[in-house]
């Protein structure tokens, strides 16, 4: 957990939303991420979804089947996984998720929604969740970052609707 | 980068065979709910507004603020008001008589604002309400939300990913295609196709979304192996909008959980698809658009080309 802080740390260094996590398997640290949305202007990047394809590029390198690795994977990381993440992890076939905070904007497991449990038979497997890590320090940073508030964002007071 | 598509021809175009069809909250397309409330006929004129003002006072009618106090009897009633007293369970025992009052008796009345026509209309039968109508709502309901000549275009951008998703299909690949457009310049940012047997991840809107990335010097992935999937640099304004800020996404199926919320961090504009899926968030399982405590909400309409995209999802199975 300590990693997937420094992840995030980095990620606030770099101006992007303060997450990070890591995919372990067997002790080792096989994908690590962080939120790179604005290096990207791909909305989708966030950290869980670039530990994954690290993950992928780990088995690929060691010719072994991505399923079979994730099912024996954990995940850590600072903050509750958003609705998008949550899927993603299904999608995987991820059993267990350890996370920091939860994330009331748009948490997905639990907090808006809760696609780690709900029934969704073609959206790969339910996982569980360990809440509550560390989660005073990962609400800090998010704090931190939104004081700061996003640079790339439009301004919500002069966008027009 | 562009992808080459043949112009479709007029006769090519079944534009009767199908009508868009607005996903709308729960909150919108629900019947309206009652609940029962006591209400009397005003026998002294005179007192009216001083009976309203102390039955505010005194039974101030919480959470049913859009219901008006008095509402006029039709013709033939003995008495020509009646005001609304209290919720049934509130108990009291004054004496309304020394309002002007007749007996206590019960009403149905609408428990929620109606906000769209459909609901004013049933609401205003039993009680009458105030009514702030969801414009985009009502006329959705009412089949009348897209000018002429919009099905047209909805034809040939659903066309655009229908083409996409056979692309894939040649590939081995699910027939699921998708394109962005931007609706003011009319111009197609960017198509592709379904790529989750390569990529458990690259749905074809996921794709779409990182091939608009690159259309804005961002991205993520190479699709250079996919002749299906390509994008083009917004010619339009010399600002590049934030994401897809105004852009339209179609798509031959309904976004799963995945694809939906990712449509929702990228700030799209709206969202048409064809096809209904088990797991679809759009309507089938959630309806993300419009969740409430996410902080962006946007259109969806389904039934789209559903002809053409169900064709897609049958030859899928085979
Ligand atoms: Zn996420
Ligand atoms: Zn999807």
């Amino acid at each position: 957990m300590d990693k997937a802080f420094d992840m995030a740390k980095d990620a606030l260094e770099n101006g992007e939303v303060p997450v990070g996590c890591l995919l372990v398997y067997n002790d080792d640290i096989i994908g690590k991420g962080r939120n790179e949305v604005n290096q990207t202007k791909n909305a989708t990047r966030h950290a869980e979804l670039v530990a994954l394809d690290e993950l992928r590029d780990w088995c690929e390198v060691r010719n072994v089947e991505v399923k079979t690795v994730c099912e024996r994977t954990v995940l850590y990381v600072t903050v509750e996984p958003c609705i998008m993440c949550a899927a993603a992890l299904r999608l995987f076939n991820i059993p267990v998720v350890v996370y920091g905070c939860n994330n009331d904007r748009f948490g997905g497991c639990g907090s808006v929604l809760d696609i780690s449990s709900a029934d969704l038979p073609q959206t790969g497997t339910m996982f569980k969740c360990v809440a509550g890590h560390r989660a005073e320090e990962a609400v800090e940073m998010l704090k931190t970052f939104y004081k700061q508030e996003n640079p790339n964002a439009p301004n919500p007071k002069t966008r027009k609707q | 980068m562009e992808p080459q598509r043949k112009r479709l021809k007029t006769s090519d175009l079944d534009l009767d065979s199908w009508d868009p069809v607005a996903v709308l909250s729960d909150q919108l397309c629900t019947d309206v709910e009652l609940v029962q409330a006591l209400a009397a006929p005003v026998l002294d004129h005179r007192q009216t507004s001083r009976a309203v003002q102390e039955l505010r006072q005194m039974h101030p009618l919480r959470g049913l603020a859009h219901l008006k106090r008095v509402r006029r009897t039709g013709a033939g009633s003995a008495h020509a008001l009646e005001v609304l007293v209290r919720p049934l369970h509130e108990p009291s025992d004054y004496d309304y008589s020394r309002l002007g009052l007749g007996d206590l008796f019960v009403v149905t009345v609408p428990s929620t604002a109606p906000l769209t026509r459909p609901q004013f209309d049933t609401a205003s039968a039993h009680w009458p309400t105030s009514f702030h109508e969801d414009k985009m709502a009502s006329a959705a309901l009412r089949g009348e939300l897209f000018p002429a000549g919009q099905k047209e275009k909805m034809h040939r951008y659903m066309s655009l990913a229908v083409e996409a998703a056979k692309d894939g299909q040649k590939l081995g690949l699910d027939a699921i295609g998708a394109v962005m457009v931007d609706p003011d310049s009319e111009q197609v940012i960017a198509t592709a196709h379904d790529c989750r047997r390569k990529h458990p991840l690259h749905h074809a809107a996921m794709v779409c979304i990182d091939l608009v990335a690159k259309s804005q010097g961002g991205g993520r992935y190479g699709y250079e192996e996919f002749s299906g999937c390509g994008f083009s640099a917004s010619h339009w304004s010399a600002v590049q909008p934030y994401l897809c800020t105004g852009y339209d996404l179609y798509v031959t199926r309904e976004p799963c959980v995945l694809c939906a919320m990712a449509l929702l961090h990228s700030r799209v504009r709206r969202v048409f698809y064809g096809t209904a899926a088990a797991d679809g968030a759009l309507g089938s399982t959630f309806k993300l658009h419009a969740q409430r405590d996410l902080n962006h909400r946007f259109e969806v309409f389904k039934d789209v080309c559903v002809g053409l995209c169900r064709e897609l999802d049958q030859s899928r199975s085979l």
